[in-house]
């Protein structure tokens, strides 16, 4: 049956790769999984990212279907690798798309310089998912910066459908230039779920294979070049201002008013529910832009002309907002024009947020549309719930034994310096092993700056990939400059806290064969350090090793610990898979004298005093039997309580 | 039209993605338009973790707070956390568990239902996980549980959904066996949310 009333009405095709589905289909997508799509519909035939939240799945997508479409992906080494080799690419005339989270396109900031000074000969688009409110992040930068800093236009979705849309208009554009092209997009974008309708098929024929051509006046960023290609690059910017100020990039909705609002990219949705509910949307004209950079100022000065009043509503930072402003003062408008005097400049936008900013444009007393009950106030309040390491997560273990180790080795007031990824968690109590934790690498970086300066021990803790990304460089300087830093690499077989994807030393490939694998106590051990591995599940044994490490640093050799077990969570799934029973503990409550030296040396969620409770208590629902807790129990109080499978070690290996 | 707002509150890992992902194809099924908003990445680790489904026409993913029409807690302290988007006329289901943080002081349930019902609003506690381990001896479906429940005991969620609807969308998500025990945990907490209002 065919309905007419409803233009979403339509099944859900049942098929197992959704993202694989014909013209027309409607499926339910996350803005990445949306990007991924309208992706392979502009016919890419390359992509390459290293996983950061929340750019992840656009990847991810990719990589279930790349062998069904015939495209090549990968998870690179870092996103300064991965950019270098999806420009490579289309500069050599093969479509190309590179994503990254957007503290990842600092790392890859060098190249995407010189590649708006040298173009490209096929289309290149460049994710940067920004993180607004910082969900998972260490900062919340606006990259719509880089776009006026490199002279590349920037395109950016209001919502996943759009993202859809504008990610093909995205190639168009940069193959319409021959200019990489940023897309950029936030959280609410990148990580909303939305109904998009298929509008294209992902075509059958592709350009897969390219032709470097040899143009050494393009390629060759010596001076003298650079001067001229500099030049080609600011024609493209002024003509993309001078051109591209129209649908599908610049949209004007209700022209001709005196009141104006601008809403580039996620802006516009909550822009466009406010003037509902506020009953207002006949009185503005609402200007949607989608190429926030470098602003077009045909419309723009159109709208402003007609204006007595307008306001910027933008997320972060006043980047349209000051674009609109020249374009005001070069033409002389006489108009008021509002912006980040009273739209927040720190943290995501919201309805709310925005109806309390229109209601103060209009004047207006922002009475509250919605009625909550407010925050209801508990005795004792409710606890903060910071993310915590997983229950069996082997981080947990080796933060134990190294600090065990370090009061056995009287290493006195030990600095641990951190990085980017769960085990930066160890910041917290017990542990409190993660003391610096800014960007990828820093963690041996700062470690072997410190040490040079600072009397006491110093031991950089990292993690596997953040090694492979961002650390080896470090690890050399340590050796070459006479540094005198620990290095500690948590080995957890994947880029666990993005959501397992392989790297060099796991020994898969992105889509799942077998990789070469790269093993990091072999590039340590070749740095010049004398390099210990350690099985953190084999507590004792652990610690004797490396009470040894430490104390060969204390005569002062170079040291590295690699502590390897596999992450928890893929241990846990590996053993549902295999049908493997992992084994579950348990608290003898006549031997518990409740010391609560479970409790306060482990801070694992599996373990919990109950509310009046004097004596803790194991969820055995949330137990893997890592059997930690039954090691550092001074009572022997803690067993197992149901037995694993004879090969549940399996699971962890 | 005014847009039908679904909070759901919990913990990561106690799959609030998948009921965010289920009420949005379920929405899809039923002809609606539908935005679910979900955060990833760190916030998993056994942090505090909330999705939110807005059902209708319009594109702005966040609800605002007051704005909730069903308020979904899959955990308690979770949904004392977020009770700011509880409005006058919110439905509230909460799950009969607390699983607090390591290291922590924390109101009993008894405290917290008491706080919630000097509100005078509608408040529901469900044993889920309850309910899960009773049909495949763990938690893990607690979440299908409170979905059922949820659905049964908000008219609201019904004039814009089929039960049938719910069904279907757990077809796109789920497999074989699994599939089968998850639509019977579908059916028997939707019995139990029939029951707590007198319709079974």
């Amino acid at each position: 049956m065919i309905e007419t009333t409803s233009v979403f009405r339509g099944l859900i095709v049942l098929i197992e790769k959704p993202i694989l589905a014909p013209k027309n289909t409607k499926v339910l997508l996350m803005g990445n999984e949306a990007i991924a799509r309208g992706a392979l519909e502009a016919g890419i035939c390359f992509a390459a990212q290293y996983p950061g939240t929340p750019s992840t799945e656009i990847m991810e997508t990719l990589v279930e279907v790349a062998k069904d479409v015939g495209i090549h992906v990968e998870w690179s080494v870092n996103e300064k690798v991965a950019f270098e080799a999806a420009y490579a690419a289309a500069i050599a005339g093969v479509k190309s798309l590179t994503a990254m989270k957007h503290v990842g396109l600092n790392v890859a900031s060098d190249i995407l310089m010189s590649s708006a000074y040298s173009g490209v000969n096929a289309g290149f688009v460049i994710v940067t998912a920004d993180d607004p409110n910082q969900h998972s992040s260490q900062n919340e930068q606006d990259n719509r910066w880089y776009g006026l800093l490199a002279h590349l236009p920037v395109v950016e979705p209001s919502s996943p459908r759009d993202a859809y849309r504008l990610i093909k208009e995205a190639y168009s554009l940069s193959e319409k230039y021959m200019t990489p092209v940023i897309f950029r997009t936030t959280t609410r974008i990148s990580h909303t779920r939305q109904l998009i309708e298929y509008d294209c098929d992902i075509p059958l024929v592709k350009k897969c294979k390219g032709v470097f051509e040899r143009n050494i006046e393009r390629w060759v960023l010596v001076p003298a070049h650079g001067r001229k290609q500099k030049q080609r690059m600011m024609s493209i910017w002024h003509s993309i201002i001078e051109n591209e100020g129209v649908e599908p990039f610049i949209k004007i909705e209700n022209p001709g008013m005196r009141k104006v609002i601008f809403a580039p990219g996620i802006s516009y949705v909550y822009v466009d529910e406010v003037l509902d509910l506020m009953n207002l949307r006949n009185e503005y004209t609402v200007v949607k832009i989608n190429l926030t950079v470098p602003l077009p100022y045909k419309p723009i000065a159109d709208v402003l002309k007609e204006a007595e009043r307008a306001i910027v509503v933008e997320e972060l930072d006043p980047v349209v907002e000051m674009q609109i402003k020249k374009i005001a003062y070069d033409n002389g408008f006489n108009v008021e024009i509002y912006g980040k005097n009273i739209v927040p400049e720190n943290g995501e936008l919201n309805t709310e947020i925005v109806y309390s900013v229109i209601s103060r444009f209009e004047g207006k007393v922002n009475s509250p549309l919605w009625r909550s009950i407010g925050l209801l106030k508990t005795e004792p309040s409710i606890p903060p719930r910071p993310p915590v390491l997983c229950a069996g997560c082997p981080h947990r273990n080796t933060f134990y034994i190294l600090k065990v180790s370090a009061n056995k080795a009287g290493l006195k007031n030990t600095v641990y310096t951190g990085d980017i990824g769960c085990y930066t968690l160890g910041y917290q109590k017990p542990f409190e092993t993660q003391m610096t934790s800014f960007e990828m690498g820093g963690g041996i970086g700062i470690a072997y700056g410190l040490s040079h300066v600072i009397d006491e021990p110093v031991i950089g803790v990292v993690g596997d990939s953040t090694f492979f990304h961002a650390c080896i460089p470090q690890s050399i300087n340590i050796i070459y400059n006479k540094g005198r830093a620990i290095v500690v690499v948590l080995d957890n077989y994947y880029t666990s806290m993005t959501g397992h994807q392989p790297h060099p030393g796991t020994g898969l490939s992105a889509t799942g064969e077998d990789a070469p694998r790269i093993l990091v106590e072999k590039i340590l051990d070749s740095i010049g350090f004398k390099t210990y591995v350690i099985n953190p599940m084999n507590v004792r044994e652990s610690i004797e090793t490396v009470y040894k490490a430490f104390k060969e640093y204390q005569e002062g050799k170079p040291v590295a610990i690699v502590s390897r077990l596999k992450c928890a969570l893929q241990a846990l799934r590996d053993a549902r898979r295999k049908n493997i029973k992992l084994p579950v503990y348990n608290i003898l409550e006549d031997k518990c004298r409740g010391c609560m030296a479970c409790i306060n040396l482990l801070g694992c969620p599996a373990i919990y005093l109950p509310p009046e409770g004097v004596k803790p208590v194991i969820l055995e629902d949330i137990c893997v039997g890592c059997g930690l807790c039954a090691y550092v129990c001074p009572f022997k109080a803690i067993v197992v309580k149901q037995e694993g499978s004879p090969n549940w070690i399996e699971a962890w290996m | 039209m005014v847009r039908y707002n679904v909070f759901i509150a919990g913990v990561g890992g106690q799959g609030l993605l998948t009921i965010g992902r289920i009420l949005g194809s379920a929405a899809i099924e039923a002809g609606q338009d539908v935005t679910v908003a979900e955060v990833h990445g760190l916030s998993q680790r056994g942090g505090t973790l909330n999705v939110q489904v807005r059902i209708g026409r319009g594109e702005a993913p966040l609800i605002p707070r007051g704005g909730a029409d069903l308020y979904i807690a899959m955990e308690a302290l979770e949904a004392v956390r977020y009770s700011e988007y509880i409005g006058l006329n919110t439905n509230v289901v909460i799950n009969k568990f607390i699983w607090p943080p390591p290291l922590s002081k924390y109101p009993s349930l008894e405290h917290i239902m008491s706080k919630f019902n000097e509100k005078n609003i509608k408040v529901y506690l469900v044993d889920a996980n309850d309910i899960s381990k009773r049909i495949i001896g763990t938690i893990i479906s607690a979440n299908i549980a409170i979905i059922g429940y949820s659905y049964a005991i908000d008219p609201g969620l019904q004039k814009l959904i089929d039960y049938r609807h719910l069904e279907k969308s757990l077809e796109l998500i789920f497999r074989g066996k699994t599939l089968e025990l998850n639509k019977k945990i579908l059916k028997i907490s939707y019995e139990e949310g029939l029951r707590t209002i007198g319709e079974l």
